[in-house]
């Protein structure tokens, strides 16, 4: 009898499509995630104004803010989440059975969230032009949207390493709420100046700061100079260190 | 199905599974032909899902080797995998997506060509033609175990591994599920199952092998082990009823304390 394994392409093309029809059932918590960044780009319309008047551009300062919330989100409270029940469920074990490599399966997974990554990014675009009148130029657009890829891959990096050292399903939640918690809270007002001068230089190197700073220069691309290299290059060793020891440590069931 | 009825198509030799410093299975040799029903009894812990985990490719045995089909699950995983089916003792679907939507999603995975009529000859095949629609954890525990026995077939394999099916299930579910069973086995398939229940293993079972701490104490057909076996003095202490039973030389071979 003749063995024939299934084309990995094919196997994927039906991953995704069962993952992103997941992610449709689950669309009550996808506008969740899109109305925190709006919301606040949308009371961010006077700190916008005043902050232009300062001489800052407070356009780059608000949008960068809102997509590095929108991709916190994505990667805390989304990926994270959505792999420590699948895991405590079995779906995994349930796929792992079958003759596809197990990287296809957890691809599908990120290629999702990486439409989600678009869709925000989009989401603040357009709010930001129509409401607060922010517009790019269009090598602004492109690259703001591949820096977004970097900063989306941080926070799945993170996120992956939160369900990679916790097995339990209601502890990673409960662990990805107070971390998405305490980088909003401290990155944001941190960011703002609001804990002092010698604490906004420290979040300025964090995984929220790093993140913030590469979209806000790539928002202006002839403002790009050494500390947002800089910050490029520490985003993507956050990234591939989160997500080495996320991957490393885990585990495809939680027995 | 074509295969050769008495061919081996599972087989297990020196098989070894540690967790940590616990060893879990010990040198487990055993083999599952084509068109046979065998079945794996033993006490909670005595290593059949363990051995069952590494059949499927779901732990790495510390030693031992595997083959299905003529396929080394370590050096050809994915030739191995294919033509095995797996009915997991825990079966969870993604519980966003329809039970039709599970059934294509596992037929593309098998790259199984699946029209709208297949579909629905599946569906009605396992009467849950008014169901397609329904979510996964809105079945009944015996519609769950046709869900994910067609998943576990769908693509013809020649060995299908069973863990606990019938656990939970009605007289009437189990026994559809046996005629299912026998069905395959009619067919060429081989079946491995896990299983507690001693009615189960001399109902369906052709050969039965009974594990105890790790290891594998016996292995004949359901009669043959009674009658080995109906001489032993620990078989005789078990008997309930003067005649003795499958039950009662499992009893006598594992011990009465109970395993956690």
């Amino acid at each position: 009898m003749q063995t024939v394994i299934p084309k990995t392409s094919a196997a994927l093309l039906s991953l995704l499509r069962a993952d992103f029809k997941t992610q449709w059932r689950n669309r009550r918590s996808v506008v969740l995630l899109l109305l925190v960044p709006v919301i606040i780009l949308i009371s961010w319309k006077g700190l916008i104004e005043q902050m232009n008047k300062a001489g800052k551009n407070g356009g780059a300062f608000a949008l960068s803010s809102c997509i590095t919330i929108g991709l916190t989100a994505i990667g805390l409270m989304g990926y994270s989440n959505a792999i420590a029940r699948d895991r405590d469920k079995g779906v995994f074990q349930r796929l792992r059975v079958t003759p596809v490599p197990t990287w296809s399966i957890m691809a599908s997974r990120l290629i999702v969230q990486l439409l989600l990554i678009l869709l925000v990014t989009t989401f603040v675009f357009i709010v930001g032009s129509e409401y607060d009148k922010v517009n790019l130029t269009p090598a602004g657009y492109v690259l703001t949207y591949l820096t977004a890829f970097v900063g989306g891959a941080l926070y799945l990096g993170l996120g992956q390493m939160i369900v990679g050292l916790v097995k339990n399903a209601e502890t990673v939640n409960s662990t990805t709420r107070l971390v998405y918690f305490l980088f909003i809270m401290v990155g944001m007002f941190g960011d703002l100046g609001v804990l002092g001068n010698e604490f906004q230089k420290i979040i300025r190197w964090t995984p929220y700061g790093t993140v913030k700073n590469i979209l806000a220069s790539s928002m202006q691309p002839s403002n790009w100079d050494n500390t947002s290299t800089l910050a490029l290059l520490a985003t993507l060793g956050y990234a591939l260190l989160f997500s080495f020891l996320g991957i490393k440590n885990f585990k495809w069931n939680t027995n | 199905m074509n295969n050769q009825s008495g061919s081996s198509i599972l087989q297990v030799d020196g098989l070894n599974v540690s967790y940590g410093s616990f060893h879990a299975v010990r040198n487990v040799s055993f083999d599952v032909k084509a068109g046979e029903i065998f079945g794996f009894l033993g006490p909670n812990g005595a290593g059949k899902t363990s051995t069952l985990s590494a059949v499927e490719g779901l732990l790495k045995p510390q030693s031992g080797t595997i083959s299905v089909a003529g396929f080394d699950t370590k050096k050809k995983p994915l030739y191995a995998k294919a033509n095995m089916g797996v009915q997991l003792q825990a079966t969870s679907f993604q519980p966003e997506l329809t039970v039709a939507e599970i059934i294509k999603l596992y037929a593309g995975i098998y790259c199984v060509d699946l029209t709208k009529e297949k579909l629905q000859n599946i569906l009605e095949e396992i009467k849950l033609e008014s169901s397609s629609s329904k979510r996964f954890k809105e079945l009944s525990g015996g519609q769950q175990q046709r869900v994910s026995l067609v998943i576990a077939t769908i693509h013809d394999p020649v060995l299908v591994l069973m863990d606990e099916p019938t656990t939970g299930l009605d007289p009437q579910s189990r026994r559809q599920l046996w005629e299912r069973m026998e069905n395959m086995r009619d067919k060429g398939h081989g079946i491995l199952l896990t299983t507690h229940s001693m009615e189960e293993a001399e109902a369906v079972c052709d050969r039965i092998a009974i594990m105890d701490h790790g290891n594998v104490i016996t292995i004949d057909t359901p009669q043959s082990i009674i009658d080995t076996h109906r001489n032993n003095q620990a078989v005789i202490n078990a008997s309930r009823r003067g005649k003795i039973t499958l039950e009662d030389v499992f009893i006598g071979l594992t011990g009465k304390t109970v395993r956690t």
